[in-house]
């Protein structure tokens, strides 16, 4: 079951360095749920944002969750 | 994990009155930092950002305090407790961040002229790191009755605080290093 959920989520690759990054944090945001409202999960009340982190600089990147 | 990256703390001074003793810890902090083998850090001054009050939060980012903090593994907050609470200005810089803090680890200097060495403020401070996405560390650095422990100068005249220090930083290197581990390779 766990494998499957994984596997919906494509790798980010960081913009400076080109390698995959690790998805390692969920974040919602409330307050943008306000102005797209379209967008928010409304089991979680608000956006689902994703974290990943690149393991080669340290950048951080967020794209909306599934 | 890339170990070619040295671990970066830059320390925040976290209030822009004038007369400020918060700065004369925060340069012994920044002293103390300096000094660990593998470490490297700058003090980032919040008199030096130029943030609006008409806006608030990543609406009003600092290019180059938000690509610092995206940049370090871990920060140090010097915060003088004011009525007990923290500076509102301090809130406000704080504020303009939020992915650039995710999963970092962040410790805590109480600064107060009074004998409690800022622990209001560090306790108000906590829920706010925890919404930031900052992981506290149990070691917070306390300067009580700040005007004694240097002189106006900036000279440290308590020694004692040498030996406090180093068992904070080795709490938020430790902590530093495990997280910034997590986050390269630790999938959710």
């Amino acid at each position: 079951m766990a494998k499957d959920v994984k596997s919906k989520h494509k790798k980010m690759i960081c913009p400076s360095c080109g390698v995959e990054m690790n998805y390692h944090a969920d974040k919602i945001d409330y307050t943008a749920a306000l102005t797209h409202p379209d967008k928010m999960d409304p089991d979680l009340g608000g956006i689902l944002e994703e974290v990943h982190t690149c393991p080669k600089c340290g950048g951080t990147e967020v794209r909306m969750g599934t | 994990m890339n170990s070619n990256r040295l671990i970066f703390i830059p320390v925040i001074l976290g209030t822009s009155r004038q007369g400020r003793m918060s700065e004369h810890v925060a340069k012994f902090i920044l002293e103390e930092v300096s000094k660990r083998d593998g470490v490297e850090t700058e003090l980032i001054d919040i008199r030096n950002l130029s943030l609006t009050t008409s806006d608030a939060g990543e609406n009003i980012k600092d290019k180059k305090f938000s690509e610092t903090v995206m940049r370090a593994d871990a920060l140090i907050i010097i915060a003088p407790e004011y009525n007990h609470g923290y500076p509102g200005l301090l809130k406000h810089v704080l504020d303009t961040n939020l992915k650039e803090y995710i999963h970092k680890a962040v410790g805590i200097c109480g600064v107060s002229a009074g004998g409690f060495g800022g622990t209001r403020v560090i306790q108000n401070l906590l829920p706010v790191m925890r919404e930031l996405g900052l992981v506290t560390i149990f070691w917070d650095g306390n300067f009580s009755s700040v005007q004694n422990i240097f002189d106006s100068s900036g000279k440290l005249l308590d020694h004692s605080y040498i030996k406090r220090i180093d068992k904070f930083l080795k709490e938020l290197i430790w902590m530093a290093r495990v997280l910034r581990y997590g986050r390269d390779n630790v999938p959710l």
